[in-house]
């Protein structure tokens, strides 16, 4: 399937949220291996840190948002031989630790080495510039890069273009950052996702393209700079049924050509099925399963994978209809958040072991499987069990604030006020 | 809806609106108390001159008759004549133009150049310093009534400051009426290669602009950041820094470009608001302007003078606007595609 | 009438910052100088006559100034000192600086009040039919707004008031009526013409948000709802329409005082108010003897700034609170 080497190491990464309620631990010390050319799937509820983790992957956390503590490792040798000079400690082999290096490197590796789709493609492109002058933008990044050698372009990639050259654009066609060359290759990467009439198409704008359109536009744009890694954030969320499949395969398609990595994040396991060779579950900010997808669909030991699967027989309502998992979002509220299994108000099957937080087991299958939860090393018994009300039944009011991180950074009306999974496992909606 | 049709349109609507501000004040004018021939002549005239004065300025006419007339007149250009001094009221307004444009273009053009980069900075370094300063400058102008400003700036700079500024600068900006207009010193310099024309002008423009453009300074600060800050808080934004292009364009061609473009649609609605200013600016200055003149007008109750000056201003307000809305459908290209 | 949200924005707004804290301080001490005028004031306001031996007025507390008088044909240089009477001076005539600031904050208050709220009265119906009935209504009643646009505020209301003049009318003072204070004016001028005339500048204003907002409401199911149950068009108006569209109008209505304050005061500046006492014709009093009295155009005109801050601090406080996209025109000023 996949060789073993990997691209991507993620020690310890914790993102948080200094907002006024207090401080949301939206990821808490993240552990994550990516192979290389592998797709890896996060999948989890909103809230659940995922699209954080994403973003802090590619370093796209705003303020009030911060990444605390953490290394993310990532394999790129040349860039290791550049960085080695001003920054020795971030170096490790042929691995660089993004967190430990300068922001101009790390703005340097946007585009070129990690690119990102995002769930609403509408709300993702600039709505007054035509289509085609965006895309190219992304390949004009990729463009300068490799004119320059690593060494100079790593030094700061916005010092090349500075706002004196911006002023002079405005009269000097020459001085515009967007060069011929870049127009024409947004028209080939138009044609390559399968955009008819790209050349007339180019010169639209956002709003005159479909949803489907725009989403191909987006991945055009995302393949621009030729990356490494693919972060996909939901990347068919916001569409039409019939056109989520065709995104889908033709992200598998590209996949296949390029061999790039694709980190995908998702709430839908269909998507997931479909798509991955290795998923995480996450919950509560942190991957409370993870293996291939054969651990997690069908060997998973943790009550909260079980409920996004569907498959809690106690859940299955009279009509055969899939049940929502009890209970609410979880706070990430750093004042709220007690030193327990983060999902035992919901679990149906907790236990006082899990008031304790639990570490990270090895379970049955893969070796790559691996969960946090008590059930990996006992099984369930109803003497140990936890009262029903043990944690109390109030309730938290849909739309509650606590789930605000992930939605602040403005990528998920689609699952705005949902609580609860009720669409896991399949394109449903 | 192409950008042709779409101003075919805003004209249509245009002619509709200066057909109703010429009807308005035809109306104001017919309820208006008092009869026009006692401003003509004053009231103690002997009524056979009344009557021929009547007759001349067609007052005697029935009303519907007065008002094809007075629509004709202003359609054709003819705005009649100024009861007061009767001349023709078309050359009063027009050889008052220049002075008002002048100082409504100086003053736009100190908002424009100040306000931009002040809000820009403002947005860009959210509760910092330059940012309270901003806001509290922004706070200021807009609360500021511009003809008090005028008063205390001609305190400042043309009673206390006159005699330092003539001693260590070696100017001062005057407190009399201007004396050489734009046009003409534009000429001699030409001509003459003579730039003291220029610099006399640019003296006295220096208060009335800076008078005119404080509010608006203030309100386009104001609006380029608040504008920006949203601007910045959405999801394209995120994603064009993903594509990783660098800064100065996510900030200038992206965010900036977008801020501003709804941003001249409020400047447009706001040229009342500049033309108002202008008129009471006009007034604290002596600025032989079109404001100047209409107060005179309203003074001496003038009333053809009058009617030619506010029929000509919503005329440059409609213009103006549909210019604006021209400028908006090329800059935002969901305008004319809806 | 506003939802919970709002004031929890609200809330929270004015707890975390500074301005609409001071913005509300400085409103009501603005308000009370209005309302108890005759009791803070020190000296009637209309009276004349308070000059030195020389005929000079007096300079505010802790200032003086030179000036020339004539002694039989030689002019020779005289210091006039401030006197703890007049702590803001007096002007030319004599009057008390002080007392007339107090006096002039009821004008700019009433105007401000009375001509929004009579602009809120024209222009919301008009807008909300406008917009409720769309269509061919919509389009009439809109050129009808775009005309009354194409008038700068200030110059239509000069318009207006050249040709209906402008009259005032007293309002009894209850507090000198009663006998409470003496020798304080017995009613104050409430300058009708100019109140009706910013109303009927600034109104298109409030038509524009109430229309925005009831063809957004028009077709939501809730209308929809009552409509097939039977409800008349005025019911759906005045019951569903007219509350959805009252967090804007509010909002408008705050930062459109800010604006009418102006607008008076510039009315006034240029002699159009038909009030002489009010901040605006007092900084135009000033105006002529700027070389030597300053304080007579300054003061007023702090009183103006400060009056117009502060509704524009709550005016921004509302807006950032209950963020309806709206515009209005500024001051005519």
């Amino acid at each position: 399937m996949t060789d073993t080497d990997d691209i991507l190491r993620v020690n310890d990464l914790s993102t948080r949220f200094f907002t006024e309620q207090g401080q949301v631990n939206a990821v808490d010390e993240l552990e994550l291996r990516i192979e290389r050319g592998e797709v890896f799937g996060i999948v989890g509820e909103s809230g659940s840190g995922k699209s954080v983790t994403a973003r802090s992957v590619i370093d796209l956390i705003d303020a009030p948002g911060e990444i605390t503590d953490g290394e993310i490792w990532f394999d790129d040798a040349e860039l290791a031989e550049t960085v080695r000079e001003d920054s020795p400690d971030a170096v490790d082999g042929s691995f660089v630790d993004l967190l430990s290096v300068s922001p101009a490197v790390r703005q340097s590796l946007r585009g070129t080495s990690f690119s990102m789709i995002f769930q609403d493609p509408e709300s993702s492109f600039n709505p007054s510039l035509t289509v085609g002058e965006q895309l190219a933008e992304a390949v004009e990044v990729q463009r300068r890069a490799s004119a320059n050698p690593r060494s100079t372009k790593a030094k700061t990639d916005s010092a090349e273009y500075s706002f004196g050259n911006l002023l002079l654009s405005t009269v000097l066609p020459s001085q515009q950052f967007v060069t011929e060359e870049s127009r024409e290759r947004a028209i080939e990467l138009l044609e390559l996702v399968g955009i008819p009439d790209p050349v007339e198409r180019a010169g639209e704008y956002p709003h005159e393209y479909s949803g489907g359109m725009l989403q191909r536009a987006m991945i055009a744009q995302a393949l621009a700079g030729e990356p490494d890694v693919l972060i996909a954030d939901e990347p068919t969320t916001a569409l039409d049924v019939t056109i989520q499949a065709q995104i889908l395969d033709l992200l598998d398609d590209l996949q296949t050509e390029t061999g790039m990595t694709i980190l995908l994040i998702t709430h839908n396991l269909g998507v997931v099925a479909r798509m991955c060779d290795r998923v995480g579950v996450m919950y509560a900010g942190e991957i409370v399963e993870r293996g291939t997808l054969e651990d997690v669909f069908d060997d998973h030991v943790h009550p909260y994978t079980e409920g996004l699967l569907g498959s809690i027989p106690e859940l299955e309502g009279a009509n055969g209809q899939l049940e929502p998992i009890g209970g609410n979002v979880p706070s990430l509220l750093d004042h709220e958040m007690e030193d327990r299994c983060h999902f035992a108000d919901r679990c149906p099957m907790a236990m006082e072991d899990c008031l304790d937080h639990p570490p990270e087991f090895d379970a049955t299958g893969s070796e790559a499987h691996t969960v946090r939860c008590v059930l990996a090393t006992r099984s369930y018994t109803e003497r140990d069990a936890l009262p029903p009300n043990y944690f109390g039944d109030e309730e938290r009011p849909a739309g509650d604030k606590h789930a605000e991180p992930d939605r602040s950074d403005g990528e998920q009306p689609a699952e705005r006020t949902q609580t609860t999974i009720s669409d896991a496992g399949g394109e449903s909606r | 809806m192409s950008i042709g049709k779409f101003l075919v349109k805003r004209l249509l609507q245009g002619v509709l609106v200066i057909w109703g501000v010429i009807t308005i004040m035809f109306a104001l004018r017919a309820v208006s108390p008092g009869d026009p021939a006692n401003l003509i002549v004053g009231p103690a005239a002997d009524p056979e001159i009344r009557d021929q004065v009547r007759e001349q300025y067609g007052l005697n006419e029935p009303i519907y008759v007065q008002y094809v007339d007075y629509v004709q007149g202003m359609v054709t250009g003819d705005f009649g004549y100024s009861f007061q001094s009767s001349r023709e009221v078309t050359t009063m307004v027009l050889e008052r133009v220049p002075a008002t444009l002048e100082l409504a273009i100086a003053a736009t053009i100190i908002a424009v150049v100040i306000a931009v980069p002040l809000g820009v900075i403002s947005a860009s370094r959210r509760n910092e310093p330059a940012d309270y300063g901003a806001t509290l400058f922004s706070l200021l102008g807009i609360s500021t009534p511009n003809f008090w400003l005028g008063l205390m700036l001609i305190l400042l700079f043309a009673v206390f400051l006159q005699d330092p500024m003539e001693t260590y600068l070696g100017f001062s900006f005057p407190q009399g009426r201007r004396t050489v207009g734009f046009g003409e010193a534009v000429i001699t310099l030409v001509t003459t290669g003579y730039a003291g024309d220029l610099l006399t002008w640019v003296r006295h423009i220096t208060l009335p602009a800076i008078t005119l453009g404080t509010y608006f300074t203030a309100m386009i600060t104001r609006l380029t950041r608040s504008g920006m800050i949203d601007e910045f808080g959405k999801p394209y934004v995120t994603a064009t820094e993903a594509k990783g292009i660098p800064y100065v364009l996510i900030r200038y061609k992206h965010v900036l470009r977008n801020t501003m473009i709804p941003i001249i649609t409020v400047l447009g609605l706001q040229l009342g608001t500049l033309i108002g200013g202008a008129v009471i600016t006009e007034t604290v200055f002596n600025w032989p302007g079109l404001g100047d003149r209409l107060i005179q007008a309203l003074n001496a109750r003038d009333w053809p003078l009058m009617q030619g000056i506010i029929v000509f201003i919503a005329l440059g307000f409609v213009l103006i606007n549909i210019a604006v809305d021209a400028l908006y459908a090329t800059l935002d290209p969901r305008v004319t595609n809806e | 009438m506003i939802p919970d949200r709002l004031e929890s924005n609200l809330r929270q707004g004015f707890r975390e910052s500074l301005l609409p804290k001071l913005g509300l301080v400085l409103l009501a001490s603005i308000l009370i100088m209005a309302i108890f005028a005759p009791v803070l004031a020190t000296h009637n306001p209309t009276r004349t006559g308070y000059l030195d031996e020389n005929g000079n007025s007096y300079p505010p507390l802790g200032t003086s100034y030179t000036t020339e008088i004539g002694q039989d044909g030689e002019f020779v240089e005289v210091e006039v000192e401030s006197t703890s009477d007049h702590l803001l001076g007096t002007n030319d005539i004599g009057q008390d600086v002080f007392s007339r600031l107090v006096y002039g904050a009821r004008t700019s208050m009433l105007v401000g009040l009375l001509g929004t709220g009579l602009a809120v009265l024209i222009g919301v119906p008009f807008g909300l039919i406008s917009g409720y009935y769309g269509g061919r209504v919509d389009d009439a009643m809109m050129r009808i707004a775009d005309t009354m646009l194409a008038f700068p505020s200030l110059v239509l209301a000069l318009a207006l008031i050249g040709v209906f003049g402008s009259a005032g009318f007293g309002i009894p003072d209850p507090l000198t009526r009663f006998g409470l204070i003496d020798g304080m004016p017995e009613s104050t001028m409430l300058p009708g013409t100019v109140t009706v005339v910013v109303a009927l500048v600034t109104w298109v204003w409030f038509a524009r948000v109430a229309r925005g907002e009831a063809m957004s409401v028009r077709n939501e199911e809730y209308v929809t709802a009552a409509r097939s149950m039977g409800a008349s068009n005025w019911t759906i108006l005045f019951k569903h329409v007219l509350p959805n569209s009252l967090t804007p109008v509010i909002v408008l209505a705050t930062i459109q005082v800010a604006a009418v304050i102006l607008l008076e005061s510039s009315l006034s500046f240029l002699g159009f108010s038909g009030t002489t006492l009010s901040w605006g014709y007092d900084i135009s009093r000033g105006q002529g003897y700027q070389r030597t009295s300053w304080w007579i155009s300054m003061v007023p005109g702090l009183g103006i700034v400060f009056a117009v801050i502060a509704v524009n601090l709550l005016g921004d406080w509302l807006r950032d609170a209950l963020d309806p996209n709206i515009e209005g025109e500024g001051g005519g000023a």
